[in-house]
């Protein structure tokens, strides 16, 4: 036991520490030149006390900085009652998350990868402002609770990006890969990104009315966060989910079936435990679009007489990290692919939208499904993309539109956007509305 | 600690360096509901330094004060690796050396305030929203951010700075059927814990809308023109116009640079944009940059011409245009990148009646409720609106997004009005290449305004 915890146990009836240190190297090039190299070296800690039945939190830099625990402890004079303690001893389940070769990449190696993707598109896009970045971070993370709870793990991660906005325009075309191991830019990306550029050379709006969309896995957020939002069993709790009281009933189209799945192999995000020290397990959210389980912290699971499904982590739409509170939250949501190629999708479109990203999510009621936002991806007219959106809004909402899904894609891609990283294949709704010309 | 760091930054090979360490306190104290989840005070301390080295940039960030020398020599290896890769060398411009501290003295400091009273303030306002019969949930949170700074540089300044930001802020949700709708409220946001006391009825002025908005009707989707609120006009600005005139985002992108030359027309001579860090009492009002440089006054665009931009040393240097005072970082994890300080459309002599008046079928959106931009496309969210129809306010609309591009809309900007306001609380998100940082110290002001088009998305 870390003899912070050790000290806390003489003061305190309960105390959980949480404990991540991790170095990260990150080079930068923008218009195909080398524009910085990052490099951090940070330690930083949380402890949770609970004293007389309340609950009180605190964090720092290090375990042992002064007035942490006492930080903590008064804020649990003043906290609510809990009605629940720290986790316990546990047994995780075996998840490699460690890349020895990713932990001695150094920056000259991060280097050479974006000099590779650089020497392919320069030669096929010299006049774009490609932006490249590569990253790698080796971290070890540490929960530890007085219940008897000592979860460990050293993770690497290694990632890279490239993209570039379209000429004159203020959108364009990123790509990227991460995994536990160093990353290499393979040849069908690097052709995908030049394919998807030349797209964007031309701007199209379509016209107003409701048409097919088909959502990207870059695009998945814009119904996957909707759908936390309505799983998480605090909002069940509150009752602000549209989705209280609505367990074994169809609430997506029977083509999509979801799963949370921290036990991700290779993904970065992948988990053995949550944040609070609860082990994590692969779980079916959405079965053939019957909703199928909730997802749950310590606390809310309390307070809803249910367990937690190890989905307490310290994150939000806007961040994650140490000082986040903890909330349940999807640690790698997965959408099952289908069998159809997503170019065979395309091609059976009349007029239809292919969407990479939207604008202006958080903006909307995503909470009760809604979305609303600026598009960004193509416009599709008799099975061939016709240039970039411009000028185009699509919105629905999920549990009325996603209903009625035309395909689902057996190419699968990284979640990105809002979401922690999971995979999504390329999904096809029958109709969103449309704000065009 | 203010001398071993100036040897260090002024002992490097290098064409300029710099080192800011910073210890921080937060204080959180949040209720959703009922329930009381979080009385939580944060402490943090940890240096960030910056080097220029052969006409490469390097960067890091550390938690421990006791390595800070190994690793501004590491990272001075790292800028000479990426200067002896590049053709086009960066710099940074002169800038004037300051040996001076700036320290705050609110009007009451947050900092002398118990934990006790701000506990019972956040309890006061939540239980005033949770008797109404329609709330459902809430999200109430009094937030307070303090930083004493340190920033030392090799040309020789040595400044010890602070920042102080105190709000409470939150969320009122209300349900009626399977119409759940969520408004908005916040206060405070600048260094002074005075203004978080007796606002009660702004509390329920927003509960009020809370309420009507479980009537309203969803928005329709097309083309229409707006008159936007001041909250709404300030988001307008800050993110279709503020984050392009940002010199960071611009600097290695050809196109919008080209398009943002000074001098060239964006709108009409109605126009009059300004960042200002200057003005007191703002939540992005402050005297030093977090680059050792004076927060200023930056004319943006005067009577509708491209007149200034906001910057750092470096793209200063860049573009040859004169230092803004704009690089600020949110903590030691972050280095610092351009931001708005204080943003706003100058006032301009239209009514709000003469607006409304002149419209036949559109929207008067209210309340800010956050936005996104992507070089010149911008989209944004409104909490509330109301259909115009022949120049008179009609039913209330909810579930509004809009989107448009920003030198269309800056031309169909064709109304400014005379009422200039402040949002109390300020905050914006921005990677500028690194994570995301979100900013409590970016102010937004504007008066009414009139856009004769914007693309709405609704049903």
């Amino acid at each position: 036991m870390h003899p912070l915890l050790e000290n806390a146990k003489r003061t305190v009836d309960q105390a959980e520490m949480y404990w991540n240190q991790s170095h990260s190297i990150v080079v930068r090039y923008e218009n195909y030149r080398l524009q910085q190299v990052t490099e951090n070296d940070v330690s930083e800690a949380s402890l949770r006390v609970i004293q007389n039945g309340k609950i009180g939190s605190a964090y720092a830099v290090f375990p042992n900085q002064e007035g942490f625990l006492d930080n903590a402890v008064t804020g649990a004079q003043y906290g609510d009652p809990v009605s629940y303690s720290f986790a316990g001893k546990a047994d995780y389940p075996k998840l490699d998350n460690y890349s020895e070769a990713t932990a001695q990449l150094k920056s000259s190696d991060l280097i050479e990868v974006c000099e590779s993707i650089k020497t392919k598109l320069q030669k096929q896009l010299p006049d774009v402002a490609l932006g490249i970045g590569a990253s790698c971070e080796r971290s070890e993370l540490t929960i530890q609770t007085t219940q008897g709870a000592n979860a460990t793990s050293k993770s690497t991660g290694a990632s890279f990006y490239f993209g570039a906005p379209f000429k004159g325009a203020g959108v364009g075309v990123f790509k990227s890969r991460s995994g536990i191991a160093p990353q290499v830019a393979d040849g069908a990306l690097l052709d995908e990104f030049v394919t998807w550029y030349n797209w964007g050379n031309q701007s199209s709006t379509p016209s107003t009315g409701r048409l097919p969309v088909i959502l990207a896995p870059e695009a998945a957020f814009l119904m996957m966060m909707p759908l936390l939002a309505g799983v998480s069993g605090e909002a069940a709790w509150k009752k602000t989910s549209p989705l209280t009281q609505r367990l074994g009933e169809k609430i997506l189209s029977d083509k999509l079936t979801i799963y949370e799945n921290p036990l991700l192999a290779g993904n970065t995000d992948a988990r053995a435990f949550d944040d609070e020290g609860v082990p994590c397990a692969k779980r079916a959210i959405v079965e053939r679009g019957i909703l199928k389980e909730f997802l749950f912290d310590q606390r809310v699971g309390a307070a809803m007489s249910t367990p937690s499904t190890g989905n307490g982590f310290k994150r939000t739409m806007f961040g994650s990290g140490n000082e986040t509170s903890i909330s349940p939250w999807f640690c790698c949501p997965t959408i099952e692919p289908g069998d159809t190629s997503w170019h065979d999708i395309v091609k059976g479109i009349k007029e239809g939208l292919l969407i990479t990203n939207g604008m202006g999510f958080h903006s909307g009621n995503f909470p009760q499904g809604q979305f609303a936002v600026q598009a960004v991806g193509f416009h599709i007219i008799n099975g061939a993309v016709v240039g970039r959106l411009d000028k185009t809004m699509i919105s629905g909402n999920i549990y009325q539109d996603c209903l009625d899904v035309a395909a689902v894609s057996r190419d699968v891609g990284l979640c990105s956007g809002f979401l922690p990283l999971g995979t999504a294949p390329y999904v096809l709704i029958d109709s969103l509305q449309v704000a065009g010309k | 600690m203010k001398s071993t760091f100036a040897n260090i930054v002024s002992s490097l090979p290098a064409d300029y360096a710099d080192l800011r360490f910073e210890e921080n306190r937060k204080i959180r104290i949040g209720y959703e509901g009922k329930e009381l989840t979080e009385v939580a005070t944060t402490l943090t301390s940890g240096g960030h330094v910056r080097v220029y080295a052969h006409g490469g940039k390097a960067i890091s960030s550390f938690s421990d004060p006791g390595k800070a020398g190994p690793i501004a020599d590491a990272t001075c290896t790292s800028a000479i690796l990426v200067g002896n890769s590049r053709d086009k060398k960066l710099r940074v411009a002169s800038a004037p050396v300051i040996t001076e501290d700036f320290l705050i003295t609110p009007v009451r400091d947050p900092r002398t305030v118990s934990l006790k009273e701000k506990l019972d303030l956040t309890a006061h306002y939540n239980d005033i929203i949770l008797q109404n019969p329609h709330v459902i949930t809430t999200q109430t949170m009094y937030d307070e951010f303090t930083s004493r700074r340190i920033f030392v540089n090799s040309d020789g300044s040595i400044i010890e700075y602070e920042l102080i930001n105190v709000g409470v802020f939150g969320m009122i949700v209300t349900k009626k059927g399977s119409v759940v709708q969520r408004v908005r409220f916040a206060f405070g946001g600048n260094t002074d814990f005075s203004p978080l006391l007796g606002r009660e009825e702004d509390v329920r002025k927003q509960i009020t809308k809370a309420v009507e908005l479980l009537d309203a009707e969803p928005a329709k989707a097309g083309i229409f023109p707006v008159v936007l609120d001041p909250s709404e006009s300030g988001v307008f600005i800050h993110e279709a116009f503020g984050h392009l005139s940002e010199a960071d985002g611009l600097q290695n992108n050809p196109s919008f640079r080209a398009k943002l030359q000074l001098g060239i027309t964006l709108g009409k001579p109605i126009l009059n944009v300004t960042d200002d860090a200057t003005l007191p009492g703002l939540p992005g009002s402050y005297e030093i940059d977090d680059e050792g440089v004076r927060g200023m006054r930056t004319p943006l665009i005067t009577r509708g011409v491209l007149s200034g931009r906001m910057h750092s040393r470096e793209t200063a240097a860049e573009f040859g245009e004169p230092l803004s005072g704009n690089m600020r970082a949110v903590d030691v994890q972050c280095t610092p990148i351009v931001r708005m300080s204080n943003i706003l459309i100058e006032a301009g002599d239209s009514t709000f009646d003469d607006m409304v008046r002149s419209i036949d079928n559109g929207y008067y959106l209210v309340g800010a409720k956050g936005g996104q931009t992507s070089g010149d496309q911008f989209t944004f969210g409104a909490q509330w609106g109301y259909r115009i129809v022949n120049g008179q306010l009609g039913n209330m609309v909810r579930d509004i997004n809009m989107s448009g591009e920003l030198f269309s809309t800056l031309q169909a900007t064709s109304m400014i009005g005379d009422d200039v306001r402040f949002g109390e609380r300020g905050g914006c998100g921005k990677g500028g290449g690194g994570p995301m940082q979100m900013n409590r110290k970016s102010g937004k002001g504007s008066p009414h305004i009139k856009i004769d088009a914007v693309t709405i998305g609704g049903i």
